[in-house]
């Protein structure tokens, strides 16, 4: 409490913190609005003298209960549902880019746009059209995947892929490059799934062929023999922004704490999200020997970077370090890391 | 980022309303529409929820008719404000050519002001560009409460919290009323097209 409220009397007190409470819960902001309430309260509580005071604190409490249903259902509601096809069609139109691009690059890029909105069923029919055109089919392909895995049906992306092995659409190479994509998913997310591999088939005339070659020719080698080759894939193929610095998309990392009753020991964490250089993860509240381990400033030597395609050592930095006031995972903590060296 | 059709004579710039969730950027968007028919190219859209709030973002096509003999044109664009759609501000924001932060003058929303302006910061390095060089006007909004004896910041503070380094131009508002509103845009306007001026410049 400030020093005027400490010199105002009672009733003015909670005549102003109830105006508050009102005029906040008509800006929407409800959690001030239900602090003031319980201000309020408080001072009705110790204040013998008011008048009706069991009332008006029946009176608050009702209000407090609605705002609690209100908070509720803005906390569960789903941060990107579904929108009108006009509205899909405005988000393709404004986030896909300029005219300048062919017309295959701008139908990726305002599918990605609608799937990076969370209007995944109209991009993942944006991206089937799509997988009939070779210069887009892998990305197109990819991406579909990554719908189903947004959407947490993972058997369905896995479905997605082994229908694809059995389409002449898509040659091996192409194949090999989605399922380690999808892969590296299911490995992030603990899925255990064997995806089917088609096999490089060899007809009966083609193995006359080869008979009659001269003994020093290859021959051909599996899709399994070899790692999915590393042609440059169109820029837009994942739904993240590209980045400039072309920085590992990283999963996970595991942090050797500096010191501490946990120093040594190497603790893995999931990255949240990643923006070039820069991972965020969270910290559950009740992990307080990490917590106190990590503060902004605190440099972290020993660093292991776990993606899809290489587990990598490095070092990097905590830049912040903030409380989450909000929201499903309120209470916890929201911690930012630069990575220095890799 | 704006573009430039020399063929049509035509510049298309981008402007951004970020702030934190309930300070009045839609508000502000509402009263632009209502008030600028004649330059108003389109319907406003806005993606929101039942309970409007911004979902997505709200967007605002406009005219300005010709300068130096281009049509230019403008986009404005809000984003939601609220701390779980903060992958949606980052989308809304790529490309941005000038930008408007609307800080809430409640002094109970002191820290989500600076929490706002830092996720501005950030989504803008996101993108290898800086808060410094985007052209930047900030609007402290809702200062008509003062007179329903609700506290609020001084202006002062605001700018203490979130202008000392930027020292962006700054003007008091009550988006409600439309006050400030059409003054905010408007420097915001003529700051963005002196830099893609610059730019054109650079460009030639």
């Amino acid at each position: 409490m400030n020093n005027d409220e400490v010199l105002m009397d009672p009733k003015d007190q909670i005549i102003s913190l109830l105006k508050e409470a009102d005029l906040y819960q008509n800006q929407g902001l409800l959690n001030e609005a239900k602090e003031r309430f319980k201000k309020a309260t408080d001072i009705i509580k110790n204040s013998p003298d008011i008048k009706n005071g069991q009332a008006l604190i029946a009176s608050i409490v009702k209000k407090v209960v609605d705002l609690n249903q209100k908070i509720n259902q803005i906390n569960q509601a789903t941060s990107k549902p579904t929108v009108s096809d006009n509205k899909q069609n405005l988000i393709k139109k404004l986030f896909a880019g300029g005219d300048e691009k062919g017309d295959f690059t701008s139908a990726l890029e305002g599918a990605i746009a609608l799937a990076k909105f969370g209007q995944f069923d109209r991009a993942m029919k944006e991206f089937e059209q799509l997988l009939d055109v070779e210069a887009v089919r892998v990305a197109a392909a990819k991406n579909i995947v990554r719908c189903h895995i947004e959407t947490e049906a993972l058997e369905a992306a896995a479905l997605c892929f082994e229908k694809w092995a059995g389409d002449d659409r898509f040659s091996i190479p192409q194949l090999d490059k989605i399922r380690f994509f999808l892969e590296g998913r299911f490995r992030k997310l603990g899925f255990e799934r064997e995806l089917y591999q088609r096999e490089e088939t060899i007809s009966d005339e083609d193995m006359e062929t080869l008979e009659m070659e001269s003994a020093s020719a290859e021959t051909p080698q599996t899709s399994r023999d070899v790692a999915p080759s590393h042609d440059p894939e169109p820029v837009l193929e994942e739904m993240e922004l590209p980045e400039e610095d072309e920085f590992l998309d990283i999963n996970s990392v595991g942090i050797q704490l500096p010191s501490g009753p946990l120093k040594g020991r190497m603790v893995e964490f999931d990255v949240s999200f990643q923006t070039g250089n820069s991972i965020n993860l969270i910290i559950a509240s009740k992990e307080s020997a990490l917590l106190n381990e990590l503060s902004k400033g605190t440099k972290l030597t020993d660093m292991q970077f776990f993606s899809p395609i290489a587990i990598l050592n490095g070092s990097g930095v905590v830049t912040a370090k903030t409380q989450i006031k909000s929201g499903p995972k309120e209470g916890d903590y929201s911690l930012d890391i630069t990575i220095l060296t890799t | 980022m704006a573009t430039f059709n020399f063929k049509k004579r035509e510049i298309e710039c981008k402007i951004v309303y970020y702030g934190p969730g309930r300070c009045g950027k839609t508000t502000n968007l509402e009263y632009i529409f209502k008030t600028y028919k004649k330059q108003i190219a389109g319907e406003m859209v806005s993606i929101d929820t039942e309970g409007d709030r911004t979902l997505f973002f709200d967007f605002l096509p406009m005219g300005l008719g010709k300068i130096k003999g281009c049509d230019v044109k403008v986009q404005l664009y809000t984003v939601p404000g609220q701390v779980q759609y903060s992958s949606t501000r980052k989308l809304v924001l790529k490309e941005v050519d000038g930008l408007v932060f609307v800080a809430d003058s409640l002094e109970v929303r002191r820290e989500k002001n600076m929490l706002s302006l830092k996720d501005l910061h950030e989504n803008l390095k996101s993108y290898g560009t800086s808060i410094f060089k985007v052209p930047l006007v900030m609007q402290y909004n809702k200062r008509d409460l003062e007179e329903e004896g609700i506290p609020l910041m001084s202006i002062e503070r605001m700018d203490q919290d979130l202008n000392r380094q930027l020292k962006a131009p700054h003007f008091s508002a009550s988006a409600i009323k439309g006050q400030g509103v059409p003054q905010t845009i408007m420097e915001c306007l003529k700051r963005t097209l002196l830099n893609l001026q610059k730019q054109l410049k650079w460009a030639k």
